[in-house]
């Protein structure tokens, strides 16, 4: 919990200095464009927190984003090169598709035994490809789809905006179910057992397969709910749409206190680590400062947007290292409490005499 | 459990064994490193399957083919590795797998938290831990770990609960406590099957005990019966092969007998995790043998002898210059070289070639003009390769695909290509067939006869007897005694070992 409080309290820091710097930070359009950013992150972020928190890693979550939107235009679109079936059918083959292809990821790493890393990567080129070939190289537009209004609108709207966008209405959601499951219930201890310690987990008589192959469903299918939002944010489906995405959940969902070596990690954490990755994405973009040139003309500073891959990389680094200071005084205490009851004493307890 | 036979890859290890608990018991089973104890329990506890053979509870046959099966029979393993969730807090561990996931909702069931972390204070109550419920394990000491593993087994109500050497990493109170614990359950009627190597330990609990030895069933003992010599005679009684070890060369007792100056000396040398410094002396041409069971702190030892985790205090001279290795490179430049027990995670890159490997810790010296000289390394590769005997098809093969003991011809080849002066074997032998050990000894007697002094870790009583010149005994990351060849036998060096004897020196 420490580790939420200390992200929460940089994170309103951050906000603060922004908003100081250029009170249109937390003007209407762009807080609520960076609302939408955080809840389409978030989603499959918690996804692939469960993953994470297993002990596995998920590389294929931006080639899903990407197909289900893809899918979806194909399929349903009235536009051009669209096959023009009712968007309800267009969302659910894409979520079906988003789930097996978790599904069938899952069940290659635990039956087969192999590296999750390798199985995701190609996961991720194959279902790439395959996005590609669907959009013949183009872009698929989503035309005047109902779907739209999945981005854009929302409950209570205000002078054209809405107050609560439904993204945000479906991460509170996800929030909810996801926190619940992991913190709440068997199958989220399992979750953690399995990460921490995969052979105890078994030795307990865990399905430690079953529940692994879970992870990667839920981490694809939340893929695909988050590539319904993208669909509706975009509205021009290309091949280019999720590329990388699964490397920025990563960074979330480190930001927020997961370890890669699994068994760490909060839902809460991960909400604040998606947060604090949008956060800085737009910062960069808002952050100016006043200042009088030489000739005293009032002047406006701002950061080079060609920084935003230096400035995010260094702010993970620095929130691991920090994590890995916290943990190193952490073991040094332990091992010292632990050497307590026994201190060493100089005095070997039985004579050893050099023999004759 | 009758007739329980099993086999890894060709090995025999548990052929035709039987054990019976019985309620309300304290069975003590007995035996060295390797006697199939732990093969055994895992059987058991439904973690292995047996190749043969019948278990029954009650009198019925049952059929344990996981660790679920085996749990719903009422069946409990405290293992010697803990096996716990550090990232989990105390109670969580305790009902890790039996949270009540049986119901309509699965695995999606809510975690009965609250009653959870009420089971859990009165079960870490009966096994006198005093830490709250919602500790995570990962901030307890090993200690309390165990007494957390133990509340574990009490909260399956298991009717038998296997435990495998549960006091190596208590302190003296915590023992004290458990056997306490132990006492209760057996008047409550619960079977215990109790693994220990501590004399003291099974004639304070245990009412009956069972002896294996390699992987076979040697004898039962009442608790009258049960003296330490009768189970020392029993765990260790092979019968000694006298011509399997290399006789001494003159020239190598010549060494010994003129008592030259030692080569290292080792002076209350602190290894960290030890309650006291170890001192000891060896010469040049001197095999001294380090005897002990398993956690003994042999390995430790020699460990920071070749610098791979540095001394906490103490001093070591080598040759008569002060010798402190931080890192094992310090150590290999004085002439210091480990063969280490886990050959295949420390001693050797199983994917590289019979050469590659043999040139590894001296690749350096085989730089010519920044690139590696094949030819060099294929040379000393080759030389190696016909001085060990070592089996194999090439010097390009790849280690992986070579036997145990080619594997550790490769490990001491690697070593010899450095001319050592002081070489530290760990386990030389472990599952490494007669033949291959044969030579290995006879390699490790040539060298000394060359005037190379070695350390030798073992845990195979006849290994330690019939090649050491001297032997440390250790027990609890102590010297126990240091006994001369003269007063070596497998009961003296068992009974220190175990610590039925009192520390000894011989004379």
């Amino acid at each position: 919990m420490r580790r939420e409080l200390g992200m929460s309290a940089a994170l309103v820091a951050m906000c603060l200095a922004l908003f100081i710097s250029n009170s249109d930070f937390l003007g209407q359009s762009n807080a609520i464009n960076t609302l939408r950013q955080i809840s389409m992150l978030g989603i499959y972020a918690i996804g692939s927190g469960f993953v994470i928190i297993a002990g596995g890693i998920d590389l294929s979550v931006g080639s899903v984003v990407g197909l289900t939107g893809v899918i979806i235009a194909k399929l349903s679109s009235q536009a051009s090169g669209g096959l023009g079936h009712s968007l309800g059918l267009g969302v659910f083959v894409a979520l079906a598709v988003a789930l097996l292809i978790g599904l069938a990821q899952g069940l290659l790493i635990t039956r087969l035994h192999l590296q999750p890393f390798i199985v995701t990567l190609a996961g991720m080129l194959v279902i790439r490809g395959i996005s590609q070939t669907i959009v013949e190289g183009g872009t698929l537009s989503l035309g005047t789809s109902p779907l739209l209004r999945l981005a854009n609108g929302g409950l209570f709207m205000h002078n054209g905006d809405p107050l609560l966008p439904y993204p945000l209405l479906m991460f509170l959601a996800v929030i909810a179910v996801g926190g619940y499951v992991l913190h709440y219930t068997v199958l989220g201890r399992y979750v953690y057992a399995i990460g921490g310690n995969r052979e105890a987990a078994a030795y307990s008589g865990i399905n430690v397969k079953r529940v692994e192959t879970l992870t990667y469903v839920v981490s694809a299918g939340l893929a695909g709910v988050a590539g319904v939002c993208y669909a509706a944010y975009i509205g021009q489906m290309s091949q280019q749409v999720g590329v990388a995405y699964e490397l920025y959940a990563i960074a979330a969902v480190v930001l927020g206190g997961c370890s890669l070596r699994g068994g760490e990690g909060t839902v809460l954490g991960i909400v604040i680590g998606s947060t604090m990755m949008r956060v800085i994405d737009n910062g960069i973009n808002m952050f100016q400062i006043r200042y009088q040139d030489a000739d005293g003309v009032p002047r406006l500073w701002r950061l080079n947007p060609n920084w935003t891959f230096v400035i995010v990389g260094a702010v993970i680094l620095i929130a691991v290292v920090l994590d890995q200071v916290v943990h190193v005084v952490q073991d040094a205490r332990r091992i010292r409490g632990e050497a307590q009851p026994h201190p060493p004493s100089p005095a070997p307890a039985t004579p050893s005499l050099p023999p004759t | 459990m009758h007739g329980i036979t099993k086999r890894f890859a060709g090995v025999t290890a548990l052929a035709d064994v039987s054990l019976t608990a019985r309620a309300g018991e304290v069975l003590a089973l007995m035996g060295e490193n390797g006697a199939g104890k732990s093969t055994l329990i895992k059987i058991l506890g439904g973690v292995q399957p047996a190749d043969a053979g019948e278990i029954r509870i009650d009198g019925r046959a049952v059929l344990l083919d996981g660790v679920r099966a085996a749990k719903s029979l009422g069946i409990a393993l405290i293992h010697q590795e803990l096996m716990l969730a550090p990232n989990l807090d105390i109670a969580a561990n305790i009902f890790l797998g039996g949270e009540g996931a049986g119901g309509p909702l699965g695995l999606l069931a809510p975690l009965p938290r609250a009653e959870m972390n009420r089971k859990a204070a009165a079960l870490l109550a009966r096994v006198g831990l005093d830490s709250p419920p919602t500790t995570p394990v990962g901030a307890l000491t090993v200690g309390q770990r165990q007494m957390v593993e133990i509340a574990r087994a009490l909260s399956a109500s298991a009717r038998i609960i296997v435990m495998d050497e549960p006091t190596s990493s208590l302190s003296a109170q915590e023992s004290a406590r458990l056997f306490e614990v132990i006492r209760q359950l057996r008047t409550d009627g619960v079977g215990i099957i109790y693994i220990s190597h501590r004399m003291e330990e099974v004639q304070l609990l245990a009412d009956r005990v069972t002896v294996l030895r390699d992987g076979r069933h040697v004898g039962d003992l009442g608790r009258q019966e049960a003296t330490t010599d009768k189970i020392v005679a029993l765990m260790v009684g092979r019968e000694l092969t006298g011509d399997y070890f290399p006789k001494k060369t003159a020239k190598g007792s010549e060494v010994i007998t003129a008592g030259g100056p030692p080569l290292l000396e080792v002076k209350d040398l602190l290894v960290p995790g030890a309650p006291a410094g170890v001192s000891f002396q060896v010469r040049r041409g001197e095999i001294l043998g380090f005897a002990g069971l398993v956690g003994a702190g042999r390995t430790e030892l020699v460990e920071t002898v070749f610098g791979v985790t540095p001394a906490r205090a103490g001093t070591m001279t080598l040759g008569g210059q002060p010798f402190a290795p931080r890192r094992p490179r310090d150590a290999i430049r004085r002439g210091v070289c480990l063969a280490p027990e886990d050959r295949k995670r420390n001693g050797l890159v199983l994917p590289m070639s019979v050469a590659e490997n043999s040139s590894l810790p001296n690749v350096g010296s085989y730089n010519r003009w920044g690139w590696l000289d094949r030819a060099a390394e294929r040379r000393v590769a080759k030389a190696e390769v016909a001085r060990l005997g070592i089996k194999t098809s090439s010097i390009t093969t790849k280690v992986v695909t070579l036997s145990g003991g080619n594997q550790q011809k490769v490990v001491l080849g690697k070593w010899l290509a450095m001319s050592p002066k002081l070489l530290i074997l760990d386990e030389p032998t472990r599952g490494i067939d007669v033949g291959a050990r044969a030579e290995i000894y006879r390699q490790v007697a040539a060298l000394a006869a060359d005037g190379v002094a070695i350390l030798m870790v073992s845990s195979d009583m006849e290994e330690v007897i019939g090649m050491s010149d001297r032997v440390v005994v250790m027990r609890e990351r102590r010297v126990a005694g240091v006994l001369e060849r003269a007063a070596f036998s497998q009961e003296r060096i068992g009974a220190l070992m175990t610590g039925a004897q009192k520390a000894e020196v011989s004379a």
